[in-house]
């Protein structure tokens, strides 16, 4: 089992993991446990999702209407909330998604400029 | 805003609960023991009951936070921009305060039923022929005879002379009632009761009396033990049996009388001329309550079977009568019509007048918007939704409106409380109540609310679809070219009715300028008067007019007194009498044809008191009484429009087809009667000695000031009849503004809605140019960068507004001529007067030059290098 100090893990802005959410939920339904899972492992453990945010996270998606959930059976035959991107949601992602991307372009070209300055 | 299903507190522990145990499996399933994956689950969950707490204030609480951070956050923005906030506060008050005062006008006057039982079943019966009124005999017939109205009640507005304790004797105004008249109404008394059907059956046999709440406070002090006690109308004694209600004025909005009389006491109350019995004499006014189930359209088919009875069995006098029904409260149709035109005229104009205001807020909003684009574009980069921003905007605006619709219905609450203490200065006790009451509050908040919405929306909606990147990036300026030809419209027909309201006002000031040098005819300076009536007084004809002798006799011998006379009634003041007149010369004349004058009766030595200057001819004398021939004097305009000629001493004529024939003995100058602005119009004055009048006004000059005379009036007059009433006293001139009242309601009025248009003008001008200057400060940056001058700048950003300006003010100049002719009847100047013209020429340069400054000097202090810093 990989350890890491918790300090050293970055932890997510609000708004950015309303997105990470969404992606997660590209690949099908899934439960709050198993989205905080999902995080992280594919983060490889970089990223530390508070799960004291991540469940009103997924009440706000869910006012928003990008999200649906509806109670069901995890694999080891435990209830769980299932949630599922809506179609609102899925283009939310793609919206957000370029954003980010051009948001994360122009920070690192700044960033770039301000290395070449130095 | 949060949508879906509602999702309950335990539906949410569940789901935490399911969370922890997933957590707990996978811990152990790595190796932890039952006790350190709990552990760690929680830990890693952090406060369970925190989070709890968070989705139950995620549910209850965001939307009232939101709000309260939107409302925070647009003060901080207004507290930034004060200049901002203040434009767009006054103007919003101002508009919504005008629509507030209308409307609270309006309701009181047309929408506020009268304060009686089911209301809306009562009808005024309208004579078609004459209005109003009805004979009292055909009044009986249609109580008695009609199947549609459960009761029938008949009233008539009339003087009176009440003895009230304390303050003496006065002549005020009451109702002549029917028994049935509170009754049918359904109202309740404030103290004892009211009269009945029962009280009132024989003339003369029902000396009942019931009393206003405010006469009762006024002129009784509030005696609890008023009921049952006697008190004296014109001089006999009448049993007060009760007090009405506190809002209780009787059946017209507009008069509120002091006291109800039994009908039957019509002979006592209105001595000399008794009409119960008579046919020819329309004096009743008739208000049915219809039956249930009975639609108008039946009423008045069964009311008009009765008036072809009535026309039948008296054809004489109901010949052609038929009735329809109206609104009751201000005399039918008669006031009825032309008010509820003239409200909803007015309450459309005020209507403008906010959307005006608010089309001006929408530009200077969307122009303002420009320096908020990056703050726009920040706030949603940092993961706000479009929703919150357009909320937050939305917010903005609403505070906005709401600050200027409290503000305007205060200012609108303080003028209509003014306006219902005012009274008019008329011996009449007009007087309406236009305190607002909770629908002027609904309508004030609706309408501020509406206002916020319609100048918020177009900036939201602009907003809403900000790209974030873009303009964080200086890819693009937010404003995309949109088409601006709604607003230049407005802006035109602001300013084209900015100058009409500014030249009326300013006719206004020049007519109330030159009113108070005018020459009306009299020189009321230094006369001082009083006038009684001695019919109300129970004076009979012979010992009237020894009473005026003795009267005109004693004031003459006051020291200081110049000349005294008397006469029925004084030029300007409310009572004018007209009659047809044929001249002896002209035998072919009808009623119809037949020329109409002013007639006056006064004693000898009355054109010398109030300055009217003789031209020809002699003023009456003492013996121009009943036994010598009949004489008058007339004045130059009845010489040449009735008489035909300028010398018409000797001439001779009758008042009325058949009257008797009066010799012309002198002629006056021709002065004003009605108004200060009518036309030369025919006057006779023939002596009193020879046509008695009991309505009598003594008037003196004298060297002392004219409130001193006034005073040693009262005085002399107390000692002839300490009882009698006296009514219009004061020195002339002040008894007189009432003629005046219209002008000075004009410029008041009048200057009001100017200042209006000014500052509605100047928002909408300064909302324009800033708006041109925001869309463009792109090119302006890029022409001062390849060598614009200052001059060039400026005639590129006023170029558009100084058109519209102009094309504004001509269309106004023309609408501005047109309205001169109309406040011509109100005003006494000529609405081509050049000097008003020059003033607002002025004025609207002065205006142009202040609204379009800021904006101005924001466009020439463009640096290209900020200006194109994005590129």
């Amino acid at each position: 089992m990989p350890t890491r100090d918790e300090n050293e893990r970055i932890a997510i802005l609000q708004g950015t993991l309303d997105l990470l959410i969404l992606r997660t939920l590209l690949f099908g339904p899934q439960h709050g446990q198993g989205i905080a899972r999902a995080i992280q492992l594919q983060s490889d453990d970089e990223l530390l999702v508070d799960h004291g945010s991540l469940y009103p996270a997924l009440q706000r998606l869910e006012g928003q209407g990008w999200i649906s959930a509806e109670w069901g059976t995890s694999d080891n035959n435990r209830k769980a909330r299932f949630y599922k991107l809506t179609r609102t949601g899925r283009k939310q992602l793609a919206h957000e998604t370029s954003q980010w991307e051009r948001l994360a372009t122009a920070i690192g070209r700044v960033l770039a400029g301000r290395k070449a300055e130095g | 805003m949060l949508r879906g299903r509602k999702r309950t507190e335990s539906d949410f522990k569940a789901e935490i609960a399911a969370h922890l145990e997933h957590e707990i499996e996978r811990l152990r399933s790595e190796g932890m023991s039952q006790a350190e994956a709990e552990g760690a689950a929680h830990r890693e969950f952090g406060n369970v009951a925190q989070t709890e707490e968070r989705f139950h204030e995620t549910r209850h609480w965001m939307l009232l936070e939101h709000l309260y951070r939107d409302v925070a956050h647009a003060f901080r923005v207004f507290a930034r921009n004060p200049g901002f906030t203040f434009v767009a506060v006054v103007s919003l008050a101002l508009g919504i305060g005008v629509n507030a005062l209308v409307f609270s006008a309006v309701n009181a006057i047309v929408l506020r039923p009268l304060p009686v039982t089911q209301p809306e079943q009562l009808a005024f019966l309208e004579n078609a022929r004459y209005n109003a009124g009805l004979s009292f005999p055909a009044y009986r017939e249609l109580r008695d005879h009609n199947q549609v109205f459960a009761g029938t009640l008949g009233y008539r507005v009339t003087q009176i002379e009440l003895e009230s304790r304390g303050a003496g004797t006065v002549r005020t105004w009451g109702y002549l009632a029917t028994g049935n008249y509170f009754d049918v109404l359904g109202v309740k008394p404030y103290r004892g009761r009211f009269f009945h059907a029962e009280d009132d059956l024989h003339q003369g046999g029902s000396p009942y009396a019931v009393l206003s709440y405010g006469s009762w406070q006024a002129r009784f002090g509030g005696d609890p033990d008023i009921v049952g006690k006697t008190i004296r109308i014109n001089r006999q004694p009448y049993t007060v049996l009760g007090v009405a209600g506190r809002d209780f004025h009787g059946t017209e909005v507009f008069y509120w009388p002091e006291v109800w009389v039994p009908m039957m006491m019509q002979a006592q109350i209105e001595p000399g001329n008794p009409w119960l019995d008579e046919p020819a004499t329309s004096n009743t006014w008739v208000i049915g309550r219809i039956k249930p189930g009975v639609s108008a359209e039946q009423a008045t088919a069964n009311l008009n079977t009765i008036a072809r009875d009535l026309a039948r069995s008296n054809p004489a006098w109901n010949e052609g009568l038929s009735f329809h029904l109206a609104r009751p409260g201000l005399i039918g149709d008669m006031l009825g019509s032309p008010v509820r035109a003239f409200s909803f005229g007015v309450l459309v104009l005020a209507a403008l007048v906010l959307l005006t205001a608010c089309a001006n807020l929408t530009s200077l909003v969307t122009a303002r918007a420009s320096d908020r684009q990056r703050e726009i574009a920040i706030r949603l980069s940092i993961g706000a939704t479009r929703g919150r921003v357009v909320r937050q905007l939305l917010t903005e605006t609403l505070v906005l409106s709401a600050l200027g619709g409290g503000a305007g219905y205060a200012l609108a609450t303080f003028l209509s409380r003014t306006l219902s203490a005012w009274r008019a200065p008329l011996d009449f006790p007009v007087q309406f109540d236009v305190t607002p009451d909770w629908r002027v509050f609904v309508f004030a908040a609706a309408i501020s609310f509406l206002a916020g919405i319609l100048f918020g929306l177009a900036p939201a909606r602009h907003a809403a679809r900000t790209d974030a990147n873009a303009v964080l990036k200086g890819e693009a300026s937010g404003f995309r070219g949109r088409r601006l030809a709604l607003r230049d419209v407005l802006v035109v027909v602001q300013v084209a009715l900015c100058f009409v309201l500014v030249s009326a006002c300013l006719l206004s000031l020049r007519g109330l300028q030159r009113s108070l040098t005018m020459h009306l005819g009299f020189e009321p300076s230094g006369v001082s008067m009083a006038a009684f009536d001695l019919g109300l007084a129970g004076y009979t004809k012979a010992r009237g007019e020894e009473f005026q002798r003795r009267a005109v006799e004693a004031l003459a011998q006051l020291p200081g007194v110049q000349s005294a006379a008397y006469v029925n009634s004084v030029p300007l003041s409310v009572d004018q009498s007209h009659t047809t007149v044929y001249p002896e010369d002209q035998p072919e004349l009808r009623a119809s044809t037949a020329p109409v004058a002013i007639f006056y009766e006064a004693s000898p030595n009355y054109f010398a008191t109030v300055g009217i200057r003789m031209l020809a001819g002699r003023d009456f004398n003492w013996h121009d009484d009943a036994n010598a021939p009949h004489v008058a004097v007339v004045n130059l305009a009845f010489a040449r429009q009735v008489l035909h000629t300028d010398n018409a001493l000797g001439k001779r004529f009758r008042r009325g087809p058949r009257g008797a024939l009066y010799q012309v003995i002198g002629i006056v100058e021709t002065g004003k009667y009605m108004s200060p602005t009518e036309p030369d119009t025919p006057v006779l004055f023939q002596p009193m000695l020879q046509q008695y009048n009991t309505t009598t006004t003594m008037v003196v000059r004298s060297s002392l000031p004219e409130n001193q005379m006034t005073e040693k009036i009262r005085q002399t007059m107390a000692q002839l009849d300490p009882e009698l009433p006296l009514f219009s006293a004061g020195g002339m001139s002040q008894v007189l503004r009432f003629a005046f009242f219209p002008l000075h309601a004009a410029v008041l009025a009048l200057s009001a809605f100017g200042v209006l248009a000014v500052v509605l003008a100047i928002t909408g001008i300064h909302g324009l140019v800033a708006y041109g200057v925001a869309r463009r400060v792109h090119e302006i940056g890029i022409r001062v960068a390849i060598g614009a001058t200052p001059r060039q700048v400026i005639k590129l950003v006023l170029s558009k507004t100084f058109y519209l300006l102009g094309l504004g003010a001509v269309i106004g100049l023309g609408l501005a001529l047109a309205a001169g002719k109309l406040l011509e009847t109100v005003i006494y100047g000529s609405p081509r007067d050049p000097l008003v013209f020059v003033g607002v020429c002025l004025t609207m340069i002065v205006l142009g030059l202040i609204s379009s400054w800021a904006p101005t000097r924001r466009a020439l202090r463009i640096e290209p290098t900020v200006a194109l810093r994005h590129e």
